[in-house]
């Protein structure tokens, strides 16, 4: 079966990560059959079924631990299954973290030649996009020099830019969006919000209600690594509250 | 090729890492081999003076020692590359053998450059430009092969076990001795298996005999010889891809 650009499908997707203080296996140990005790694996997905919809905007929230992330993750194809399906159809951008994928010692321009070229586009589709995404990002003369002189504001402002100019039939993004100035993070949802109406699908992970509220219509809401809640935004964030016990009194 | 051009942007970043803000910046790539060649010059041509007798021979060194020092530096360079990189990994999906593929061609273009000056005054020197040389081509591809397949296999293992970048840096070391770099396998040994053992026990031997054969004696490597070399190659880049394909889908969880 195939997916649609823009639609996304978790089947029955679960996935467990070892928790263990010491991550370095060696070769040593692995030879000698050792098995270090420690914690049991977290399941970090547990039967996840989803089906997201092309031009979907959907909030997923819940607890620290819940596997939000992880399911941005698997929805991004850097951590596969270990068992179910996932599928995601068309071009996707991930924005997982600050900075990721930026050279610390490469400015601003040459960090959006990089990140293209992570995401898969060419030289030319990058030059092609670079104007807007500097004239998005603010940053002006600032592109110009090391981005390790940059502040979290302004890292959040250049990935952001860059992400959003890929043309993205899926566009996935885990709690970044806080750390730029609220003008900044207006104008990042003004951008989600014509890169929806342009046909793409949104999954954004975050602890804050109101701007899941402004930007999503379906909230999914995780607990324990499973689906708690999947529905209307205007239902789904009542219910989150309520699981997280931080319910306004009407 | 779609990614050809992060490929390119690898390299860069490669390049731009290692040796950033030092004042002879890329120079640094040149300059190591060449520190090391002279080094093993002073110890094995001038100090230690062999038994044995190579006529000019210290350019019966820098040829062996050329293709060693690529071999030695871009396997360690390798086994480290991908946890250098964690960040990247852990973040955005791009085909992880990019990581190191870029670090492979960085040790490599430093590795073409040093052979030209070492070849150019060698067949000066020997009058050794002849025939053999169109084998060059081949053995550059299959050297490069054999050290692009064991990159891939160091890099994708040492993600995973954390010991095998302190392995193979104490295994590259009696490894350097045992090769014949600064001695050709009949010089020291007497017995035909030993003999033996030195010429083909050693993946990286038959590579140094024939690069040697055709630079510095300007004569055809002999059939077997080249016959391990392609074979090397071949298993070296088979298996590595394999171990590749086989472990990475889990790198973004264990680097």
């Amino acid at each position: 079966m195939t997916v649609r650009a823009g639609e996304l499908v978790l089947e029955h997707a679960s996935r467990a990560f070892a928790v263990r203080a010491d991550p370095g296996r060696t070769l040593k140990g692995a030879l000698l059959g050792r098995r270090v005790a420690g914690p049991p694996p977290v399941q970090a997905l547990d039967d996840v079924s989803l089906r997201i919809e092309p031009g979907e905007t959907v909030g997923i929230v819940g607890r620290n631990g819940a596997g939000k992330t992880s399911t941005l993750r698997v929805l991004a194809g850097i951590v596969p299954l270990d068992s179910g399906r996932v599928e995601v159809g068309g071009r996707s951008v991930a924005l997982l973290e600050l900075g990721a994928g930026f050279g610390r010692d490469f400015s601003g321009r040459e960090n959006i030649l990089l990140n293209g070229a992570l995401h898969g586009l060419t030289r030319e589709e990058i030059e092609a996009r670079t104007d807007d995404i500097i004239e998005f990002s603010e940053l002006g003369r600032f592109i110009d020099v090391p981005v390790r002189t940059y502040s979290s504001g302004m890292f959040v402002r250049l990935g952001f830019a860059i992400a959003a100019h890929m043309d993205a039939d899926v566009l996935l993004i885990d709690e970044v969006l806080a750390v730029g100035d609220e003008a900044f993070q207006r104008k990042c949802e003004a951008r989600i919000a014509e890169r929806i109406a342009a046909g793409a699908t949104l999954v954004l992970v975050s602890h804050d209600a109101a701007l899941i509220g402004r930007t999503c219509r379906r909230v999914v809401v995780l607990d324990g690594g499973a689906v708690a809640f999947d529905g209307p935004v205007d239902d789904g964030l009542p219910f989150y509250h309520r699981l997280m016990g931080t319910e306004v009194p009407a | 090729m779609r990614y050809r051009f992060l490929f390119e942007q690898m390299v860069r970043r490669e390049l731009r890492q290692k040796y950033q803000g030092s004042v002879l910046g890329l120079a640094w790539y040149l300059i190591n081999p060449l520190v090391l060649m002279g080094a093993y010059y002073l110890v094995f041509a001038v100090a230690l003076r062999p038994g044995f007798k190579h006529a000019d021979y210290p350019l019966f060194l820098l040829v062996g020692l050329t293709v060693w020092i690529f071999f030695s530096q871009s396997l360690p360079a390798a086994a480290s590359s991908l946890l250098d990189q964690g960040a990247l990994i852990r973040k955005a999906r791009f085909p992880r053998e990019t990581i190191p593929a870029a670090t492979v061609a960085v040790q490599a273009v430093t590795f073409l450059v040093v052979l030209a000056l070492v070849a150019v005054v060698t067949l000066a020197v020997r009058g050794t430009a002849g025939a053999p040389l169109v084998l060059l081509p081949v053995l550059l591809v299959a050297l490069g092969a054999l050290v692009a397949g064991l990159s891939l296999a160091v890099a994708v293992l040492h993600a995973y076990y954390r010991d095998v970048a302190p392995i193979l840096g104490a295994v590259l070391l009696p490894w350097f001795f045992v090769s014949p770099i600064f001695f050709a396998p009949s010089d020291v040994a007497h017995h035909a298996w030993a003999r033996d053992v030195l010429t083909w026990a050693n993946p990286v031997a038959p590579f140094i005999t024939a690069f040697r054969d055709v630079l510095y004696g300007g004569a055809w490597p002999s059939g077997a010889t080249i016959a391990y070399v392609l074979g090397a190659a071949v298993l070296a880049l088979g298996i590595g891809t394999l171990l590749f394909r086989r472990l990475e889908s889990e790198l973004a969880v264990v680097v």
